[in-house]
């Protein structure tokens, strides 16, 4: 009771010690009630760009940051799991999320599970229970991607054993699985077409019937040399097909147009000098922009080994002239280097790179000034997608 | 090797059930090609790994992501997380598959095969995160890549940290 009539004494003390100031004139008029709203994400722009957060220091909450390069906010987060495959519907109306959900947070009855979210509203609007065994990999576009007339989807399964599922995201339904004797990546092509990659050099293409079950399938020659020098396993997506660049800075462009892969001639980012001491490495490795017909590489000096180390420097090259453009420095002090580039496709483009400090630098693609480093955008941003 | 064998034929029955007899079969025969091609796919190395195969055990830094037997992990040091360079810390499980890497010791100037398998079952340490890449290769060919989730096949699948553990000299 002392205590009360204490604290109670206190109270009137502190009180009185602190009269509110006298007015010196008219009080301004209170400011109005507030009313609690969610926001809206707003109409699209093709300067927003989706910043895929891995979360390695806990891996079960990686998220999805939509982020918009010309007034540097966020816009919005979408919930990804753990060790998620992300991708974004040919229509630009879905964010696809194929991960991993554990029944008591970090442990429990593995769900695996394919997420929809509506660009609109950032919102989860569907899923489809898969077989637990999506393939759990670092960030790529390669690990949930959808067919070009947003018909099926298909999201690679390792176990070790390597296949895929074939999904419908309308019905919202699992339509095969496809064995790929130990080819890995699902690499979508036309409506019905799936190429993965394998450790002999080659591509096996699926075929799929009408119902989404395999038609034929074919394996292609060999077109690179995993023992002399493995390509990185992210291709970078083409206007008609995808380029595989090599450790050593080979690129391998495979014209998905035929009815079967084409392998063009190979072409290097490196002079003769210059290979084997600059290099392309990180996550994501490379960018095109397909009406300039430009590609974005980082690159680093390094060695044997280096191909996971971010680039000190972005190179620029013309895709039809093969001829490197500009060597674009970063500032790596400020910002790390960059693990991850993607390009926006107007024609005013914007070049985002993330970086191994968590940075998120946004360029004048044409120019290469930085316009803006956002600071630590999440934990490890490895994944960039145009929206 | 049993859970291995488990785990296959789990993974096997699964596939059969869902392709043709043709497709599983070319599947299985290329496998097993694969398997006599290259011993180093992923396998089951626990039982080997527990018998001393290196002589004396090295002694350095566990928690230095630049201790030699790293040379090509990519994760959180298990000696940062209650465990040890050959321990999972308490509570988790072992990987029973496994990525592996060559490395040189320059303390007796040998190579030794390393493999490199993950504890699971918790989220992640999130201390002492090492990636080093000497002779890793992509996810195609997998028994040297150390970017999948090698806690994959184990009943707790989520990931914790990575050991490293010789299991001997190399070309012997």
């Amino acid at each position: 009771m002392k205590r009360i009539v204490s604290g109670v004494m206190l109270l009137a003390l502190v009180a009185g010690a602190a009269p509110p100031p006298a007015a010196a004139g008219p009080q301004p008029p209170p400011l109005p009630a507030e009313h609690l709203t969610v926001a809206k994400v707003g109409p699209k722009s093709p300067h927003w760009v989706y910043v895929v957060d891995y979360a390695f220091n806990n891996e079960i909450d990686t998220r999805v940051y939509l982020f918009d390069g010309d007034t540097y906010r966020r816009i919005g987060q979408i919930d990804t799991g753990f060790s998620p495959g992300v991708n974004v519907s040919p229509d630009g109306k879905t964010v696809v999320v194929a991960t991993t959900y554990f029944a008591r947070g970090g442990h429990g009855t593995r769900t695996d599970v394919v997420e929809f979210n509506d660009t609109a509203t950032l919102a989860k609007t569907g899923e489809i229970v898969i077989p637990p065994k999506h393939t759990q990999t670092l960030a790529s576009l390669f690990t949930a991607a959808y067919s070009a007339d947003g018909r099926f989807l298909y999201t690679p399964y390792l176990t070790p054993a390597a296949s895929f599922g074939v999904l419908d995201p309308v019905r919202k339904t699992v339509l095969s699985e496809i064995d790929t004797a130990g080819c890995t990546l699902v690499f979508p092509w036309g409506v019905n077409r799936v190429s993965s990659i394998c450790e002999s050099g080659r591509l096996l293409t699926v075929t799929l019937d009408a119902q989404g079950h395999e038609a034929t399938r074919n394996t292609s020659d060999p077109f690179f040399d995993p023992d002399k020098d493995p390509v990185f396993a992210q291709g970078v997506p083409l206007a008609d097909g995808y380029a595989y660049i090599s450790f050593l800075g080979e690129v391998h462009e495979v014209d998905l147009t035929h009815p079967k892969p084409v392998m063009r001639a190979p072409w290097p980012l490196v002079s003769g000098q210059e290979k084997g001491t600059w290099r392309p490495g990180g996550v994501q490795i490379g960018a095109v922009h397909q009406s300039l017909g430009k590609m974005f590489v980082p690159m680093h000096r390094g060695g044997e080994g280096s191909h996971k180390t971010g680039g000190s420097e972005i190179w620029v090259f013309d895709m039809k002239s093969h001829r490197r453009t500009a060597r674009w420095p970063v500032d790596t002090k400020a910002a790390g280097e960059v693990v991850a580039v993607q390009v926006s496709q107007d024609a005013a483009p914007l070049l985002f790179a993330a970086t191994e400090k968590a940075d998120l630098l946004i360029l004048d693609a044409q120019t290469g000034r930085v316009k803006h480093d956002e600071k630590k955008l999440g934990q490890t941003p490895q994944l960039l997608l145009n929206p | 090797m049993q859970s291995f064998d488990r785990m296959f034929e789990k993974s096997a029955r699964s596939l059969a059930k869902r392709t043709s007899r043709r497709s599983l079969l070319a599947s299985l025969g290329q496998l097993l090609t694969g398997a006599a091609l290259l011993p180093l796919l992923p396998i089951d190395r626990t039982a080997r790994a527990q018998s001393p195969a290196a002589g004396a055990k090295p002694t350095a830094d566990e928690q230095n992501c630049a201790y030699w037997k790293f040379c090509a992990i990519d994760g959180f040091l298990c000696a940062c997380c209650g465990g040890t360079s050959t321990s999972c810390p308490p509570g988790t499980q072992t990987s029973p598959i496994t990525w592996i890497g060559t490395c040189h010791n320059p303390g007796d100037g040998r190579d030794y095969i390393v493999s490199y398998n993950d504890c699971c079952g918790k989220v992640s340490c999130g201390d002492c995160f090492c990636n080093r890449n000497e002779g890793e290769k992509p996810m195609y060919r997998l028994s040297r890549n150390n970017d999948v989730n090698w806690c994959m096949a184990n009943t707790e699948s989520n990931y914790h940290c990575s050991v490293s553990v010789i299991l001997g000299v190399a070309g012997e």
